[in-house]
């Protein structure tokens, strides 16, 4: 096996000069392209051992920032530290990082064996040293029967297992993986999320991943941190970030959602803009008055009768039958996107949420998130 | 009525592909008969060099081999294309990576310029290129010029085959080089060259040949010396005699070969590796046994 990257290659050498709790950390960084910003100004601790998850849309600065750690993008400010070490002004090769490409960006002209092999021929590593590392990198990814073959002879999913030994093999400090599923389809990038994960577990080496995909962070990471156009929204665990979202935006883009624009009346009640009043646990509080409720769909309850209190009303628009669960749409006058609520399979008849049929919704006050709250 | 004119059309079509079939034997029997002819007089016994053909023999070419003058030609040209070779397969390799990859500006019109001496006819280019060597530089005419001469016509060759390449090449694939620790020179040295390798030796074989055969340029810049080419040419002055045919026999014979493997390169590269990767995983799970 393949062992954790404990110390910096260039071992010895730097003065510590952060906790060593912290394998990456990013000290107000950032990147402007010909006078755009494509990374505001940000900090960023990434902890030892971790599976870092770099979660946003398109044009987010995920990739940038991914960039920046293995050097192929140099900081307009700020600087990075990697291991205690300052490497802001060092380049790709000589920074103990190591990256799986996004099309993997396998040696066309070099066996499996060689592709792998290539860090450690790179750094002079002996012979037989680098033999046995090959191939227990090999065998780390299960690939030890296709070492002769060429990556043109392999299927996607196998080349970019190639791509992943021919990281781990140069025993990184962190290893950087660009959207490395994203070119695989559906099924196999599922069997691939598991094998990351093991493998993970295995070298127990920090990985820090981009992806657009929530539920692929989400299935891998121990902390996302999710971006949008250039900076980070929230850090956190996938359960945190969840359920409690920092902003509309995490919200939106993790999970689904509905959002309440609510008012805060004197007396405490929580009503929304066409003056119903809904549970809110910030009620309490009183220096807010105007705030966004985000409710999860499977947070919404019907109610068991009209008429219960801090209900909302609305027309059954579309009810889905989902196989798990039941996903049911309603048109309500207190919001202007439909309402989306999920029902756990056998929890409730399906008649009795027939299109165009009335019904009245809740929700539990904790589950209610109050976002972007503002003073009167 | 219907079937008759389909009939017509039928008729038609066939009378057009029978003249179109003997239109194009006409174009190759213009183009080879007469390349056919010298080889078959380069064997004919008669020793005027044409018809009638009184037997067949090798004797013109014992006698081309043993001619001095021929084997110091045949020298000349070997020494100069080999030269010539060289100096535009490194000068194209070189040129073509800022062709390719620069940002320079105008870099589509500077890729045309360089392009230019295809174009450009040989007379121009020895004429030009006599006229500097021998008024501006006042330098004797030798090999050696004839050389630069020739690698003027020939590095362009290099360069369209070489950036052609080099435009296909995956730059993703140097960034993982270098995230593997590899510097510039040993992402040129094992990733780069080894990729566009094909190509260099394309590019070179290209260059040998059309050195081997170049003509006007040489006439003008090599002073003393003789070429192959050149010495046919002095040869021919007094009538084609059986040796010449001959000489040019085997000067069409390595050419033809030489091209033929430039443009095979790459496939035989291809199938090579394509060979190496289905027969070596046997002998690794031998090893493994």
């Amino acid at each position: 096996m393949i062992e954790p990257a404990g110390e910096p290659q260039s071992a010895g050498g730097a003065p510590e000069t952060s906790s060593p709790r912290h394998t990456i950390e990013l000290r107000g960084v950032s990147k402007r392209y010909r006078g755009t910003e494509a990374l505001a100004p940000l900090d960023l601790e990434i902890r030892d051992g971790e599976f870092f998850c770099l979660l946003g849309p398109s044009g987010c600065g995920k990739t940038t920032t991914l960039n920046l750690i293995g050097g192929f993008v140099e900081a307009t400010s700020g600087e990075i530290v990697i291991q205690g070490e300052n490497v802001t002004n060092v380049p790709p090769h000589q920074r103990n990082v190591n990256t799986v490409f996004q099309s993997y960006a396998l040696f066309p002209h070099l066996t499996v064996r060689d592709n792998v092999a290539f860090g450690l021929k790179m750094s002079r590593v002996p012979a037989r040293e680098s033999e046995v590392r090959t191939r227990d990198a090999l065998e780390l990814v299960r690939l030890t029967d296709y070492a002769d073959y060429y990556p043109a002879q392999l299927s996607g999913g196998q080349q970019q297992r190639v791509a992943v030994a021919r990281a781990l093999v140069n025993r990184p400090a962190v290893l950087l993986l660009d959207e490395p599923l994203g070119a695989l389809d559906l099924k196999l990038r599922k069997q691939l999320q598991v094998e990351l994960a093991r493998i993970h577990r295995d070298v127990g080496t920090t990985f820090v991943f981009v992806t657009h995909d929530q539920e692929e962070a989400m299935a891998m990471a121990d902390r996302i941190a999710v971006m949008n156009s250039g900076r980070i929204e929230q850090v956190g665990t996938p359960e945190e970030i969840y359920a409690r979202p920092s902003s509309r935006f995490v919200a939106d883009f993790v999970g689904e959602s509905n959002f309440f624009e609510v008012e805060r009346r004197g007396d405490g009640t929580v009503v929304t803009a066409g003056g119903s009043p809904v549970p809110c646990s910030m009620g309490a509080s009183s220096d807010w008055s105007r705030a966004t409720l985000m409710v999860r769909p499977e947070a919404i309850r019907f109610a068991a009768h009209k008429g219960e209190h801090l209900c909302l009303e609305g027309e059954v628009l579309q009810s889905s039958f989902l196989g798990s669960f039941t996903r049911v749409a309603i048109a309500c006058a207190d919001t202007q996107a439909p309402v989306l609520a999920t029902l756990p399979y056998g929890k409730r008849h399906r008649q009795e949420l027939r299109v165009e049929s009335t019904v009245s919704f809740t929700w539990d006050p904790e589950d209610a998130v109050v976002l972007d709250l503002q003073q009167a | 009525m219907a079937a008759e004119n389909a009939d017509v059309v039928a008729r038609h079509r066939r009378v057009v592909r029978a003249g179109l079939g003997a239109w194009a034997v006409l174009i190759y029997a213009f183009l080879f008969v007469p390349i056919a002819l010298l080889m078959l007089f380069s064997f004919n016994a008669n020793r005027y060099g044409t018809f009638p053909i009184t037997g067949w023999t090798l004797h013109w070419y014992e006698e081309a081999l043993s001619n001095y003058q021929i084997q110091d030609a045949v020298q000349t040209s070997l020494q100069v294309a080999l030269e010539v070779t060289m100096i535009s397969t490194v000068v194209g390799t070189a040129a073509a990576f800022p062709l390719v990859r620069s940002r320079l500006p105008f870099r589509g019109g500077i890729r045309a310029s360089l392009t230019l001496p295809i174009l450009i006819p040989g007379l121009l280019i020895g004429v030009a290129l006599l006229s500097y060597f021998t008024n501006l530089f006042n330098l004797q005419l030798s090999i050696q010029t004839a050389v630069i001469g020739q690698a003027v016509y020939a590095t362009p060759f290099v360069i369209l085959v070489v950036a052609s390449r080099l435009e296909g090449f995956d730059r993703l694939l140097e960034r993982a080089a270098s995230d593997l620790g590899a510097d510039t020179w040993k992402r040129l040295r094992y990733i780069v060259l080894p990729l566009i390798g094909p190509a260099v030796v394309a590019g070179a074989l290209f260059a040998f040949t059309l050195s081997l055969d170049e003509f006007i340029i040489t006439l003008f810049l090599i002073g003393g010396h003789n070429t192959l080419p050149i010495y046919i040419y002095t040869q021919v002055k007094f009538g084609i005699t059986p040796e010449v045919n001959a000489v040019a026999t085997m000067l069409i014979a390595a050419s033809l070969s030489v091209s033929l493997l430039a443009f095979a390169t790459p496939t035989l590269v291809r199938l090579a590796r394509r060979r190496l990767a289905t027969a070596r995983p046997g002998t690794s799970a031998g090893r493994a046994a």
